[in-house]
């Protein structure tokens, strides 16, 4: 069983984010949008969506750190476990307020004006539903974690490997076997995310306008 | 020189009546879809009014078109840095509340109801939410002054405002259609960070890729006339198309085909697209007319007809570009200006502004008053049209007063007044152009450059290309 929620899961979950991406923007781009509401209700947009997308750029950057830089790395760098810890909470606490804040901000703004309402699919229900699952699952296991009530687990040593050794192509699934249950919630969570993501409007995320920076003014296109 | 061409537009105020033909038309090929219903690719205002969206001229609020900062052209929404900040949340982007909520009416009722002492209603109901509402505004609801709230409002008389007053005896209105301006400089195609938006090299038609767009919304509040609208279906931003299906079969737009006031003229010109920038970026804005004049080349001189089959402009093109009405018009007679020409946009569809009846204060035995005898202020059709500047407004009107008195003349048989500007044969060319204003006069379009069949452009009807196949929106 562990096989497949943390040997073959995962690589479903990266097929569903890689193929299905790409098949969508290849065949459907009309469709690709950021799906922005800011027409429909803008005052309530003002906090929310700053908030929620700062949020989210924070603890991706947690994350980033937390997952692809070893242990042995910090390690040598002279950053003890205890230091660490402090610098990933000073980060991530604020992340995770914010995160969660815009998130519950811009759910009350969806649900609470009819326009809104009109303008959400049932995908969009769906997406709320599981990032919901993975701030959420996020959120509390870092505070269990943080207040010693998970024991001496560290995730450094445990999920870190693991989801290093996916993108090696060799997974290590014993790695995952004492893990808590809570943190597995959450890996299952950014699984169900990475399925769901060619489907959504998440994939505005991917249209981060870079080449805007290098391009001139105004464009000529011939027909 | 780098010759590009260019369908560009000329509406004869003079002759609009505000009947909305054109709006309706272009409603019904265009924006009669889900998302779209809001929008009015071409809208026709009464000035001086609020127009459609509410207060758009306001580039305090909108911070529309560009600006000269530090003698270089930026967009006034802010440099590319904190654009990218503002794609969390955009402070300048107008809301539908600034244009309106599409309702309908539930005509259900008028036939479905029992019989009851009362006669049944319809009543309205929004095209967004489906439920019942009140109706507070519509696109139009500033028509004819619509007893003078909306025109005290008007953008332009806040700054002239000393010595117009909107009295009664000297109220003043006019009409001004508007879509969008194809300009030489589009702010819209600078502000998207999708690079979505482009003008085309062929006719200088400004198109959003219905493919490319991200629903960035950058390029809404960028265009200071706001005629980039978004869809809040689809998500994406759409535009006047200029119709350019029509244009690629030789054929005008649909606001042009329909105006009832023959009121639209369409033709090519040939501009110099290497001096744009300079053009626009000059630091007194009531130049910036005289330098849009002077990148127009005439299309008969030889030196500039080489330069455009240096850039593989074709025959029919440049043969189109020669017999030009809108050249003739700008550039030959100098009857037509830019709407707002100090957003910098450099647009491409340009306005003869209105004559109008005698002011009160002046009203005598004349049967033709100077222009500043007029009961338009000078003052406010310079905001409009030339950035301020009352002397081109002035001699603007007099070349039409000119026109007017040399025909009246050849009608009661008198001899031509004197001092005029042109020879006698122009103003009469000019009267049958701007008088008579036959179709075939008005607009000369060259066709070709699609290979498809009306009966396969039939084919597409009523999706208008923005059909949104798939199921993700």
């Amino acid at each position: 069983m562990s096989e497949f929620f943390w040997g073959a899961l995962p690589y479903v979950a990266f097929t569903f984010l890689i193929v299905g991406t790409a098949v969508r923007y290849s065949r459907d781009e009309r469709n690709w949008t950021t799906k922005s509401s800011e027409f429909l209700a803008k005052k309530s947009l003002k906090y929310a969506g700053p908030m929620f997308h700062l949020g989210l750029f924070m603890a991706a950057g947690g994350h980033f750190i937390g997952i692809l830089i070893p242990k042995f790395l910090t390690d040598g760098a002279g950053i003890d476990e205890h230091l660490y810890h402090i610098i990933a909470l000073a980060g991530g606490i604020p992340a995770g307020l914010l995160f969660f804040g815009g998130f519950f901000l811009l759910m009350q703004r969806r649900f609470s004006y009819s326009k809104m309402k009109v303008n959400t699919s049932k995908m969009d229900a769906v997406l709320y539903l599981i990032l919901f699952w993975a701030i959420a699952t996020g959120c509390l296991a870092t505070a269990l974690n943080a207040t010693g009530i998970l024991g001496d687990f560290n995730y450094r040593e445990t999920i870190s490997p693991w989801f290093r050794s996916l993108l090696m192509l060799q997974p290590d699934v014993s790695l995952m076997e004492n893990v808590p249950l809570i943190f597995k919630c959450h890996m299952l969570a950014w699984m169900a995310t990475a399925v769901i993501f060619p489907f959504t409007r998440l994939v505005h995320c991917l249209s981060f306008p870079f080449e805007y920076f290098c391009r001139s003014n105004i464009i000529y296109r011939k027909k | 020189m780098k010759i590009k061409a260019q369908i560009a537009m000329v509406m004869n105020l003079d002759k609009c009546i505000g009947c909305h033909t054109c709006s309706i038309t272009c409603k019904n090929v265009w924006t009669n879809r889900a998302g779209a219903e809001y929008m009015y690719f071409n809208n026709v205002e009464t000035k001086p009014g609020v127009g459609y969206p509410r207060d758009w001229e306001n580039q305090e609020k909108w911070k529309g078109g560009w600006q000269l900062d530090g003698g270089e052209l930026s967009l006034k929404t802010g440099s590319k840095l904190e654009r990218i900040l503002k794609l969390f949340y955009h402070p300048e982007q107008p809301e539908m509340k600034d244009y309106y909520e599409p309702w309908t009416y539930d005509y259900e009722t008028l036939i479905n109801s029992k019989r009851k002492n009362h006669q049944p209603v319809a009543r309205p109901r929004s095209l967004i939410t489906q439920q019942r509402m009140e109706i507070k505004a519509g696109p139009n609801w500033d028509d004819d002054l619509a007893g003078g709230e909306s025109a005290r409002k008007d953008y332009n008389l806040k700054k002239v405002a000393a010595d117009i007053t909107l009295e009664f005896q000297d109220i003043f209105m006019k009409y001004l259609p508007r879509n969008c301006n194809h300009c030489l400089n589009p702010a819209c195609v600078a502000a998207c960070p999708s690079g979505a938006i482009y003008k085309r090299d062929e006719d200088g038609v400004v198109l959003v890729s219905q493919d490319a767009c991200r629903g960035w919304r950058h390029c809404i509040p960028a265009c200071p006339y706001k005629k980039i609208y978004y869809n809040w279906k689809t998500n994406k931003a759409e535009k006047c198309t200029f119709c350019y299906p029509r244009l690629e079969n030789g054929l005008p737009t649909v606001c042009t085909d329909t105006c009832v006031g023959r009121i639209r003229y369409l033709g090519v010109i040939l501009y110099d697209a290497d001096a744009v920038f300079d053009a626009a970026k000059t630091s007194d804005e009531k130049n910036i007319y005289f330098n849009l004049l002077d990148i127009i080349k005439n299309p008969h001189s030889p030196e500039v007809q080489a330069a455009a089959r240096a850039e593989e402009i074709s025959e029919a093109w440049i043969k189109a570009a020669e017999v030009s009405p809108v050249y003739q018009i700008i550039k030959d007679w100098k009857l037509a200006l830019p709407l707002h020409p100090e957003y910098r946009t450099l647009p491409m569809v340009w306005y003869i502004p209105p004559l109008s009846p005698i002011m009160k204060a002046v009203e005598d035995k004349v049967y033709l008053p100077k222009s500043d005898a007029m009961r338009i202020p000078l003052k406010y059709l310079a905001e409009l049209f030339a950035a301020g500047n009352i002397e081109v407004i002035t001699k603007t009107l007099q070349r039409l007063l000119d026109m007017r008195t040399v025909m009246r003349k050849k009608e009661i048989s008198e001899p031509a007044p004197q001092n005029l500007e042109f020879e006698i044969g122009e103003y009469e060319k000019m009267y049958r152009l701007l008088g008579i204003a036959k179709y075939s006069e008005r607009i000369k379009l060259p066709a070709g450059l699609q290979g498809k069949t009306h009966e396969q452009l039939r084919e597409l009807q009523g999706s208008a290309g923005y059909v949104c196949p798939g199921g993700f929106c």
